[in-house]
């Protein structure tokens, strides 16, 4: 019998066999939002072999060390030969589709310092151009994640000065844009999730949270099936979350808002107040607010607070009067009160009857029958009733849990959403139809209910407990864009209009513009409305690209695609040739995962599930010499600074903290790098250790770059009290702003005087969205018009398309992997285009047919893979494929939804945000 | 005497096919050959619908019929339970293949990479033509066992000598263990929960458990 | 139990074996034949005949099917170490079959001994059934398995031998008893044929191996059981040697047709089964599935 490699563990981590030298380094893997999460790369006589869980790590991290599918790929990630290996320069000066970019490699020398020529001619002549937008631009790709792996770029960002962030690359539609934003808004949960290891009942819509959540999550849900918790998946399609729940309910797509309407209807109309959270809906939300009949809030007309009925005294007093009892319900009659419309315009009122907030609920959801719904989202009217029965009987209010000590509510229910129900036209309903559901019964931001996990939209971005501030009558400061006359932006800085058009976006966060309308754009470069009365929007002079590629992961990719080839100068970090670097004028190689060295957070709440029992740091390290003449980001970016003389400000952003973890000089510390000093990575990251871990210990403990190389990691326990919010918001005695959108609607009201007043009526339908209480708009039908509009017949499209994500791919920046490829093929759907299995065999569609998928706008091919779990009318394709470009993956003949999903205005809802659906027609074009 | 079995809730799993990738990863294996895979199975009619996600490997059967019909020996019955081949014995006959009713056994001719003819740095350095025309299969890391009697660690507790498998499964879906202790964790497991063994009707008595409720 | 063919990807539901191709086929047809004809040469040369030319033909047919599967094995050169596993393995005993059976059928050959005749005949005969017990040993292939494979497989191989037999007799003054002999085999082949497929159909098997074994069965039934049983009859009747030789052929190409769907059209893994689908938090269990399977239920009960 054979032996292998009969080895010695170590406690250093290096094993010696009989010739080869044998390391475990450990690292992180954050290459989708649901990390970070740990691994042990081996590394055999320098060479990168295996990866495999960090067991050192099993008690700090919820998912015990272990990395998802995806982490497996990066060996080959590291020595595929399709890599960009060299600095290159594009030859060819014609860019586009079908034109060889001609890239011939150079030496770093050249590449730099023909990159800083560029950025310098832009320097001198002004950072802004004539149309008030930066002259620079930067895309980067998935949910942040780029930032992880960019090493001290950020730093060189923030010496550089204003930079445009619009063209996203799928933010806004591949996410969860309204989520961000009206999570952000409502409980400062920039994603919002189940408190899963406390819920007893989920309803998840379209949430696919076992594939896309991570290995936190999905240990997290596998607890809760083992421990009896129901989940009930509603989606048009079975993803593999809908497999793993206890019932599936195929709903059609889009009208997730009338099903959610319907469960408000059950709870507030057939089970009535008296089976609701009473205390939570009187002191923590906006439910005894009083509302004029002009749907403003009645306020006091001295101090301009909105007024609630006092039970105890008989009258209207200030939402914060000492002893008040709040009537939650009911229509009170006023003596004396006042409204504050748009514009601060006033109105006073006398003897006016005021409804509670909780009042117009019901009032406005007693047309949204289960009986109404279904018709509309073809969900029977006893499911809808049985579910919102069952989330309330499970919401056991009354209930109570200790954490640390301290006794909390008890509601363990929630509504999860998933993409392409919380963006795009709909989402703002679902959204604040799941936040009210949770308000209801007291779930919101308590032990087993809904909860956020981090915010971006405000400050501090690691704390979201610390951003929590009184602010306007009685509730959360919120930071919105100015919509006022003086201070609305009306000559927009940045391309995608964040400022001008997206109040609750912001600005003053780090991914407010980011989480602009970015598909406006990549539009408004091209044509805009005829009563655009702004200034004409600019190409970049320079665009920077790094772990994106938004010519296929965007939509209407052909003809974004042709934009890009029209920008004047593409630089881009690449890894190997894609969709839109083939369009780049300078490629420059930086080394990946294995091979490069940063220091990131982790722990604390951030992202989807990411709810953990400490906080602290953890080190990506060179595991592995880079590849040919791949370049850590830290030196490019030390590199790119002292060549645009702009080290000074690059390294006093790094002791601000930007690029690392905290300040680099604290209370009692400071490791402070000297600015007139180019700094070497090492020695970058070696402070990077230090700081952090004398800020996490409390001065306690200083661990160097060493230290970290060895053990990776740093962390110090949290307290789960920190996973919710509510205790803070009552430490502070403020309220959810739930459930009335007042302030959304005066909003709205002022953005719209705003538009109008420079005669642009353009975003009129936008407008439509800002409703103190979201009324149903036939949401499908906007698709539907759509197609008419562009003179397609609605009955040449029968089916819906939909997109769902995989973890193998998730965000599709692993294509080129060979082994993800491989694997991927076990689960379904990945060979082509998910139908129905009777409407297939209707249209003599088999197995593995070659189908056209075609939109008003353009076809996809792919094979047929049928499925007895998806509604006879929605086929779904999953990830964004299509690639012509990249090096293996275009050799996959997968099909993409974005090929032929149009980018319109028609389709960007309020927040700027689209949906990945599009109406379809199928046939058969070639048998299997 | 120690029988190491695999016990695989299918209650947590979730098709991630994170064990079939660090299956892959940890033992080399080229592209096309799972010894390892997560099955995604659908029954029933829209709108009454299952889909079941089950890992597969060699079972590592207490009456394995590859090992009865395997001419050469190359295939054996370990006194712990592990079913394994021995590459330098095996013909590659295949009729192990023909006897094994859970396709876990692969042979490949010829060498295969990631991409195109020439191994990547990682795949040469850890390229074995011992592999090449002979049968091979899930063995569940036969060489970390092996590390447990040398070290005292128990497989399926220690990392280290616990099949790679085990240890990636994001789920907690993979446990491992001495059966015939019922105190280890894979007997604990059984005792309160239902299972069943895959085709247990052909008498190979597996040593791999698939929990589909509690008790 | 649900049996309907799963929607997904491949390797669920049982799929044609791919391992072994017509290389390995030969190997049970041609070794088939061979064993067969010797054993039907052997009582020739009992009866006092010289059948010297047909038990080297029936070694050659041997000889050329383990020819065939030595290039189908991955370490050709290793080929001794199927001697190894004697106490278990059905192929190591086929192939410990054949050197006595190349010795002894040599001897025979060269030395015209009856006896030497007989053992290599008794030889042929056991290497037949160890070849039906190879088949009937490899558990991952339904169709091979089931117990009333076993006897179609000897079945046969007796009558490819008989056919042969009898194509080298249509010359022979006493034609007679070979196409009887031949006739009675092949009524014993459709016997074993018809029992295969309906016990088949009956305990169920991956539908797949069912049509593959369909398809054939009305070519097999009719061209070749009953056109060779009553073209034998026919030639000794009215002792046309042609009638006996196309009777032979066949009968002997009918079985080697079986075979290869056995080996390369019917030979449908086992796929996968879940007696009970596993309960996702609250929710219930779903009836079991075996996909890819007709008929199965019974025998699943766990």
């Amino acid at each position: 019998m054979r032996i292998r490699s009969a080895c010695v563990l170590e406690a250093t981590g290096i094993i010696m066999s009989a010739a080869k030298t044998v390391r475990q380094v450990p690292t992180f893997c954050y290459n989708c939002v649901s990390g970070p999460d740990f691994m042990k790369v081996k590394v055999e006589d320098g060479v990168a072999t295996e990866v495999a869980p960090n067991f050192d790590a099993a008690d700090v991290h919820p998912a015990r060390g272990r990395v998802c599918v995806k982490a497996y790929g990066l060996v080959q990630k590291t020595y595929n030969p399709h890599r960009v290996l060299s600095p290159m320069k594009r030859t060819n000066p014609k860019k586009g589709r079908d034109e060889d970019p001609g890239f011939v490699p150079i030496s770093w020398d050249e590449a730099l310092d023909m990159l800083a020529a560029k950025l310098n001619a832009i320097r001198a002549k002004g950072l802004i151009d004539e149309a008030g937008l930066p002259r620079v631009a930067a895309s980067f790709g998935h949910g942040g994640t780029p930032a992880n792996y960019m090493g001290t770029f950020p730093a060189f960002l923030s010496a550089w000065g204003a930079i445009d962030y619009s063209f996203g690359s799928g933010q806004g539609v591949k996410c969860v844009h309204s989520e961000h934003l009206y999570g952000e808004f409502w409980h400062r949960a920039f994603t919002v999730a189940s408190d899963t290891p406390n819920a007893r009942y989920v309803i998840a819509v379209g949430s696919n949270v076992e594939v896309t959540g991570g290995p936190c999550a999905v240990i997290r849900h596998a607890d809760a099936r083992v421990r009896g918790y129901k989940r009930v998946q509603v989606e048009p399609h079975m993803t593999v979350t809908g497999a793993c729940s206890a019932e599936w309910v195929p709903i059609r797509p889009k009208t997730d808002p009338a099903f959610l309407f319907a469960l408000i209807h059950v709870l507030v109309r057939e089970h009535g107040l008296a089976q609701l959270d009473l205390p939570f809906l009187r002191d923590r939300t906006s439910s005894p607010y009083l509302v004029a009949p002009d749907g403003l809030y009645l306020r006091d007309a001295d101090s301009g607070k909105p007024l609630v009925w006092d039970e105890a005294s008989g009258r209207a007093v200030a939402f914060d009067t000492p002893g008040a009892q709040p009537a939650v319900a009911g229509c009170h009659r006023v003596a004396r009160a006042m409204v504050v419309d748009a514009d601060k315009a006033r109105r006073e009122y006398a003897d006016v009857d005021g409804k509670t907030a909780y009042e117009m609920l019901a009032e406005h959801i007693a047309k949204y029958t289960p009986e109404w719904a279904t018709t509309v989202c073809d969900v029977p009217a006893a499911t809808i009733r049985r579910i919102a029965d069952e989330y309330l009987a499970n919401a056991s209010i009354g209930a109570t849990v200790v954490i640390d000590g301290q006794t909390l509510p008890l509601r363990p229910v929630s509504v999860t959403l998933g993409k392409s129900v919380n963006n795009g036209w709909g989402a703002y309903e679902c959204c604040w139809a799941r936040t009210v559901l949770a308000a209801l019964v007291g779930a919101l931001e308590n032990p087993g209910g809904l909860v956020g996990t981090t915010v971006r939209l405000n400050r501090p971005q690691d704390n979201r407990h610390l951003s929590v501030a009184p602010g306007e009558d009685g509730f959360m400061v919120q930071h919105f864009n100015p919509t006022d006359k003086e201070e609305w932006q009306s000559q927009p800085a940045t391309r995608n209009l964040h400022q001008s058009l997206v109040p609750i976006v912001g600005h003053n966060a780090a991914w407010s513009q980011a989480l602009g309308p970015t598909q406006l754009a990549w539009m408004f470069q091209e044509e805009r409305p005829a009563d655009w009365n702004m200034p004409t929007p600019t190409f970049p002079e320079l665009w920077i690209v790094y772990r994106s590629n938004p010519a296929i992961s965007f939509w209407d990719t052909k003809k974004l695609a042709a934009t890009v080839a029209r920008f004047p100068y593409l630089v881009a970090f690449a890894y190997t040739v894609d969709e839109t670097n083939t369009m780049a004028d300078l490629l420059l190689p930086e080394a990946t995962d294995l091979e490069s060295t940063q220091m990131i957070r982790m722990g604390g709440t951030k992202y989807m599930e990411q709810f953990w029992d400490y906080r602290g740091v953890v080190l990506r390290q060179g595991a592995v010499e880079p590849q040919g003449e791949a370049r850590d980001f830290t030196w490019i970016s030390t590199e790119l600074a002292k060549r645009t003389g702009l080290l000074k400000p690059y390294v006093e952003a790094l002791n601000r903290g930007v690029s690392g973890v905290s300040p680099l000089k604290g209370a009692g510390y400071d490791f402070r790098l000297d600015p007139a000093q180019e700094p070497a990575p090492e020695q970058i990251w070696d402070a990077v250790c230090r700081a952090a871990t004398t800020t996490l210990s409390a001065g306690k403990e200083e661990h160097d770059l060493a230290w970290f190389k060895e053990h990776g990691f740093y962390a110090v326990p949290m307290s789960r009290l920190e996973w919710y919010l509510t205790p803070t918001m009552e430490r502070l005695g403020l309220r959810y702003e739930l459930p009335y959108q007042e302030r959304l609607l005066r909003v709205g009201r002022e953005l719209g005087n705003r538009l109008h007043e420079h005669k642009m009526n353009w975003w009129d339908e936008q407008l439509s969205e800002y409703a103190a209480l979201p009324e149903w708009h036939d949401v499908p039908a906007r698709w539907v018009r759509n197609l008419e509009k562009a003179g397609a017949k609605a009955a040449d499209f029968p089916f819906w398309l939909l997109a769902t994500k995989s973890m193998q791919y998730h965000a599709g920046g692993n294509a080129g992997i060979a082994l993800m490829s491989e694997i991927a093929q076990n689960v379904r759907g990945h060979t082509g285009v998910i139908m129905n299995a009777k409407t297939a065999a209707d249209l003599g569609i088999n197995e593995g047919d070659r189908i056209e998928v075609r939109s008003h706008i353009g076809a996809t091919y792919g094979k047929a893979a049928l499925v007895q779990g998806i509604r006879p009318d929605t086929l779904v394709i999953i990830g964004q494929f299509d690639h012509w470009a990249t090096p293996f993956a275009k050799d996959f003949d997968l099909p993409s939804l974005n090929t032929i999903a149009p980018m319109t205005l028609d389709l960007t809802d309020a927040t700027g945000s689209g949906s990945d659906i599009v109406r379809v027609a199928v046939r058969r074009v070639e048998a299997a | 005497m120690t029988h190491y079995a695999m016990v695989i809730d299918l209650r947590r799993c979730v098709g991630c096919q994170t064990c079939t990738a660090a299956c892959k990863s940890a033992n080399a294996t080229p592209p096309g050959v799972q010894w390892r895979r997560v099955l995604d199975l659908e029954s029933g009619e829209f709108p009454d619908v299952r889909r079941s996600f089950v890992p597969v490997a060699c079972m590592h059967c207490a009456n394995p019929p590859c090992e009865e019909v395997c001419p050469t020996t190359a295939t054996k019955k370990r006194a712990d339970g592990l079913v394994t081949i021995d590459y330098d014995i095996c013909i590659g006959c295949a009729n192990c293949i023909m006897a094994c009713p859970y396709d876990a056994r692969s042979i490949v001719h010829e060498p295969r990479y990631a991409y195109g003819d020439a191994p990547i740095a990682s795949e040469a350095a850890r390229f074995d033509p011992a592999r090449l025309g002979v049968a091979t299969k899930c063995n569940f890391c036969q060489d970390r066992i092996d590390l447990a009697a040398r070290t005292g660690q128990v497989p399926g507790r220690n990392p280290e000598v616990t099949p790679a498998c085990v240890n990636a499964c994001i789920s907690g879906a993979m446990r491992f263990g001495d059966i015939n202790d019922p105190a280890s964790n894979v007997s604990q497991l059984l005792a309160q929960t239902e299972h069943f063994r895959m085709h247990e009707e052909l008498g190979t008595e597996p040593s791999v458990y698939y929990i589909w409720d509690r008790k | 139990m649900s049996t309907a063919l799963p929607h997904g990807p491949n390797r669920i539901a049982p799929r044609q074996q791919a391992n072994w191709d017509w290389r390995a086929a030969s190997n049970f047809i041609a070794g088939g034949s061979g064993g067969g004809l010797l054993l039907w040469t052997a009582l020739v040369a009992l009866h006092g005949g010289d059948a010297r030319l047909l038990q080297a033909g029936g070694l050659a047919l041997i000889a050329a099917g383990l020819t065939c599967v030595w290039f189908e094995i991955g370490r050709p050169w290793r080929a001794l170490n199927t001697f190894r596993h004697f106490g278990s393995s059905w192929m190591t005993r086929e192939a410990s079959l054949a050197p006595l059976l190349f010795v002894a059928g040599l001897l025979a050959v060269s030395s015209g001994q009856a006896i030497l005749a007989a053992i290599t005949g008794l030889l042929g005969l056991a290497f037949l059934y160890a070849q039906a017990r190879i088949l009937a040993a490899d558990k991952g292939i339904p169709a091979w398995r089931h117990p009333r494979c076993r006897p179609l497989v000897v079945a046969t191989g007796l009558t490819e031998g008989a056919g042969l037999l009898l194509c080298a007799s249509g010359a022979a003054p006493r034609l007679w008893p070979v196409a009887v002999l031949l006739a009675a085999l092949v009524a014993l082949r459709q016997f074993a044929w018809r029992r295969y497929l309906a016990a088949l159909a009956n305990d169920g098997a991956p539908a797949g191996a069912i049509r593959a074994l369909r398809r054939i069965d009305a070519r097999f039934t009719w061209g070749g059981n009953a056109a060779p049983a009553v073209l034998a009859l026919l030639a000794a009747v009215s002792a046309t040697p042609l009638l006996a030789v196309v009777a032979g052929v066949l009968a002997a190409a009918a079985g080697w047709h079986c075979k290869y769907t056995l080996v390369c059209r019917a030979a449908f893994t086992q796929g996968f089964a879940l007696p009970k689908l596993p309960v996702r938090g609250r929710g219930t269990s779903g009836a079991g599935i075996k996909p890819g399977w007709e008929k199965s239920a019974r025998r699943l009960a766990v």
